[in-house]
């Protein structure tokens, strides 16, 4: 390869690996968006092999030091964070860098530009992407040095083999990359996660929310997006792979026709909310970046929150809880993403002890349509209490309207037209007519907002953006609030995309396992692993109950961890071996000499004791045999490939090779 | 008996240096960084990139290991070389198995400045290169090693071995500053050089004449002489042309010394250039004047050895 065309593949190297790392970086969501453009453009012009700033030395270094200026100003103000404007000034100057004189020197400094971005990135992100990001920079990168170190001090536009290089280089890389995780692995760790932010804000922003209102009307466009909003390790860990229960978040109790509202005002912040004694099922949860609200979820009837934390661009810190009415809970601070602890019981009835709330919840639009009255006055004939009839009506909507996520344009009473000229809807549609019925024969009754459903990944269970769900609480005074869903069944859970879930769900398991080994990696996971290593996995056998016959569990001999370290060291002695070794020692052509000789035995052509491949040719010259021509042509060819330094061309090779069969 | 026709192995002992390049001290500060941030913070990403720089580290030691390792280096002598003036020094680098890359080929113990850069060696393809040294001093210059290098594979450390090898060069003086030339020689001409009558320059021809005795044979016109029967000699017309004797009287070693060479040898390249002759008695050696390239060679040998015992063991070039 010539000069040009080695300078040219060595310069896209390094802009792609520049490339992987500030993608790292912009994962997180992070960084300022001026900054995400300019790197943007930069690493465009780079890639045409446009160098602006070539020629500009001075002017640019001078704007450089100016956004330093401006970003330290930011930061010393309060504006920006100090991590944020480090790594936003590392992109810049990578920027800078790609777009200057190339130069051996320049592309170090570019690379080195890029693993600070990359330190920056391992700051800010915690996503399973930053390890592809490394993975995708280490190999760029390295790849880039070696044809740069393989250039020299005095680039000389002479032909040189880079394939030995790359390959040399490329499985160098994959043992670095060995090397590094067995470091993080075995290096023992003093502290963990002090400031770590385990995630960023995300490139594609919040995806549900929970607004303040649910309006009547529109498509159900969420429930395709296979999005995770929320992880939860429940304690007790249910059965089963699905978890089909309610994740309670907001209630709506005013209706005014077209839309629900909340009430309520909120209250003092507080580290904790507790409703009823602690117990039942105990949820540690995780709310993603992609839920994008204030609102905590747990499941149904929520008595207990517990200690939350922000998870936010300066990095992680306690926040405080705050009551808004009387049953929705908000974080007090914004940030990108939440952890905190809900006890869930259903085994204690909710009785409302406030009247005047219960009255308030008998409230009807003013221009209610009569039609709907009269319908469950109907439906409901002689029974009065909620258990009684909400069933009935639950019954009567799913079996006479259908579910859809297709409602195109607007109507003046959704309701009505839902219930007497559609006749589909989705599970908003479904909660507020169930709700309405029930206040219309005097029960009070409200919508709640949040997610239905949760499937197992590993420990964690998910719950995906396409879960939203409403439904509806109805009071009754014997047993309290009672959760009632008019919606189908196969309408309460995510619809995405089968592929597309296939993918999400690929992902997701992906992501909790780099968070459960990677990113939540401490020192009682590496106890753990050494442990398991020198020791089998107490229950690993059926027996383990019944006595032993060797002597206790301690006294064992660790055969797991002799195999495993007679491996490591057999794969270990391998390697060096083989990279000890490198490529063959013999001389490319030798190859070519071999199939000659087993050619010429396959003709029956006996070579004379002490007799080389040249002395044969002469030797069938002379008997002006019919194979002493091609056969001097390829024993010309083999010792030009030799000792003349003109490599043999594999079908030069091949036909020289038929020359001798067809004879 | 096989072991005798092997070529004597250049490795003598475990022989390595390593140098930090600039950019290697830089990867070393942010490795340093990175780890102090991931000890700090705790963030076990910081530790997977602490650990795969580590990895990178360690990789460049055994790489750089792999491409010196078997390495071999035969220098190619130039013929001459002036002091403090750059000449080429040729080494011819092969390898029995493997390839290596990005090697550096330089002289050990700072003999001599400068180095060569070979970007691939390739198991059975011996590779000639040119280093363009440049020699501190006059004299012999005794070489003892060879320096093998490589900043392979990433360019962050310089990974040498050293090789001994030891060869002998004469390094000539440099050619100085030369102030007016002494007087040219009368009466001193031995042969026919002084023979105003003698016709034996590099002119057109002028006749034929019978060889005398003791007169040099070259001149001999052998067509001629097959026809005559007899010897003759070509005449040619002589330049006007001097001779010139140049002396060093004090060889003791210093500064002195140094700068008289440097002087006569710039003085012997001046008057050749002019078209006289020159000779040089210096250290109790006495060199006839003559002319052309060879001779003005063997001035600078001799003046090359003033004050140095040089082996007669080691052939001079």
């Amino acid at each position: 390869m010539r000069l040009a065309d080695r300078r040219k593949w060595r310069l896209r190297l390094r802009d792609l690996a520049a490339g992987a790392a500030f993608s790292a970086v912009a994962l997180s969501g992070a960084l300022p968006l001026p900054v995400t453009v300019l790197f943007v453009i930069s690493l465009g012009v780079s890639l045409l092999g446009r160098r602006p700033f070539a020629n500009q030395r001075v002017w640019s270094v001078l704007a450089l030091l100016a956004v330093a200026v401006v970003l330290f100003g930011l930061v010393s103000r309060g504006a920006l964070d100090l991590v944020v404007a480090a790594v936003g000034f590392a992109t810049l100057v990578t920027a800078h860098r790609m777009l200057s004189e190339p130069t051996p020197a320049t592309d170090q400094q570019v690379l080195l530009a890029s693993l600070l971005l990359m330190a920056g990135a391992a700051a800010l992100s915690g996503d399973v992407l930053y390890a592809v990001c490394l993975l995708a920079f280490g190999v760029f990168a390295c790849l880039s040095l070696g044809l740069s170190v393989v250039e020299g001090p005095i680039e000389r536009d002479e032909e040189l083999p880079l394939t030995p290089v790359l390959r040399q280089v490329s499985i160098g890389v994959a043992i670095a990359l060995m090397g590094g995780i067995a470091f993080f692995v075995l290096f023992p760790r003093l502290s963990w996660n002090v400031a770590a932010r385990r995630t960023g804000a995300g490139v594609f922003g919040g995806t549900t929310g929970m607004s303040d209102r649910v309006r009547l009307g529109g498509g159900g466009d969420i429930k395709t997006s296979a999005r995770v909003v929320l992880r939860a390790k429940l304690e007790p860990a249910p059965r089963g792979d699905r978890l089909d229960r309610y994740w309670v978040g907001r209630h709506f109790d005013l209706f005014d026709g077209r839309e629900w509202r909340a009430s309520g005002e909120p209250g003092m912040p507080k580290p904790r909310i507790m409703r009823a004694e602690v117990g039942g099922i105990l949820q540690r949860i995780e709310l993603t970046p992609a839920y994008g609200s204030r609102t905590l979820v747990g499941l149904e009837q929520p008595i207990y929150f517990g200690p939350a934390t922000a998870l936010g661009n300066t990095g992680t810190s306690p926040v405080q809880l705050v009551q808004v009415g009387r049953d929705e809970v908000r974080f007090a601070e914004e940030a990108n993403a939440y952890t905190y602890v809900v006890h869930s019981r259903s085994d204690v009835p909710q009785l409302e002890q406030d009247r005047a709330a219960l009255e308030a919840l008998h409230a009807l639009p003013p221009e209610l349509d009569p039609r709907i009255s009269e319908l469950a006055a109907r439906l409901a004939d002689q029974a009065t209490e909620a258990e009684d009839v909400a069933p009935l009506f639950e019954r009567y909507l799913r079996n006479n309207l259908n579910y859809t996520l297709e409602l195109p344009g607007e109507v003046d009473d959704p309701l009505t037209d839902f219930l007497f000229v559609r006749k589909e809807g989705h599970c908003e549609h479904f909660a507020t007519a169930l709700a309405v019925m029930l206040r219309t024969r005097g029960i009070p009754a409200r919508v709640v907002g949040g997610f239905f459903g949760g499937e197992r990944l590993g420990e964690r269970f998910v719950v995906r953006a396409g879960d939203a769900h409403a439904w509806v609480e109805a009071y009754s005074p014997a047993r309290g609030w009672m959760t009632f869903d008019a919606t189908p069944e196969s309408g309460r859970g995510s619809r995405p995309p089968a592929i597309f879930s296939r993918l999400v769900d690929a992902y997701e398991r992906l992501e909790e396992l780099w968070r459960s080994r990677v990113v939540d990696y401490t020192i009682i996971d590496q106890w753990e692993f050494v442990r398991k290593l020198v020791r089998p996995p107490a229950g690993a056998s059926s027996a383990a109950d019944e006595p032993d016959p060797v002597g206790p569990a301690g006294e064992r001999t660790p055969t797991r961890a002799i195999l495993g370290a007679f491996a490591a060291g057999l794969l270990v002695l391998l390697l060096w071996r083989r990279f000890m070794k490198g490529p063959s020692g013999a001389h490319p052509a030798a190859g070519f000499l071999v199939d000659v000789e087993r050619k010429l035995q396959g003709l029956a052509i006996q070579k004379q004791p002490g007799e080389d491949l040249e002395a044969l040719t002469k030797r069938l010259q002379s008997e002006q045999h019919l194979l002493a021509e091609p056969l001097s042509r390829a024993t010309r060819r083999y010792l030009e490939a030799r000792f003349g330094d003109r490599p043999l061309l594999k079908e030069e090779r091949r036909a020289l090779l038929e020359g001798l069969e067809r004879r | 008996m096989s072991s005798e026709k092997r070529e004597p192995r250049q490795k003598n002992g475990w022989r390595r240096s390593l140098k930090t390049t600039r950019v290697g001290r830089t990867y070393l500060v942010i490795t340093v960084g990175i780890g102090l941030g991931a000890l700090n913070t705790g963030n076990n990403l910081l530790y997977l990139v602490l650990g795969f720089l580590l990895s990178i580290i360690v990789l460049s030691g055994v790489l750089s290991e792999r491409v010196i390792a078997d390495v071999r280096v035969k220098r190619l002598l130039p013929d001459g070389a002036f002091a403090h003036e750059p000449f080429a020094l040729r080494y011819e680098v092969s390898r029995v198995k493997g390839r290596a890359f990005a090697v550096k080929v330089s002289e050990g113990g700072g003999t001599l400045e400068g180095w060569a850069w070979i970007p691939t060696v390739l198991a059975g393809s011996p590779v000639t290169v040119r280093a363009d040294v440049t020699a501190p001093r006059r004299g012999p210059l005794r070489l003892k090693q060879v320096q093998i290098s490589t900043f392979f594979p990433f360019g962050l450390f310089e990974k040498s071995r050293t090789v001994d090898l030891e060869d002998l060069i004469l390094v000539w003086p440099r050619r100085g500053f030369s102030c007016d030339p002494p007087e040219a020689d009368h009466g001193r001409m031995s042969g026919e050089s002084g023979n105003q009558r003698h016709r034996d320059g590099a002119g057109d021809i002028q006749g034929l004449r019978e060889l005398g005795e003791l007169e040099d044979a070259r001149r001999v016109h052998w067509k001629k002489s097959a026809t005559a029967g007899k010897l003759l000699k070509v005449e040619r017309e002589r330049e006007d042309r001097k001779q010139y004797t140049l002396r060093i009287d004090d060889d003791a070693p210093g500064d002195h010394l140094e700068r008289a060479c440097e002087e006569t040898a710039a003085l012997t390249n001046r008057l050749l250039g002019e078209g006289n002759d020159v000779g040089l008695e210096a250290g109790g050696r006495r060199i006839r004047p003559a002319s052309g390239p060879g001779h003005e060679k063997r001035i600078l040998s001799a003046l090359a050895s003033l004050g140095y015992a040089v082996p007669r063991s080691e052939p001079l070039p």
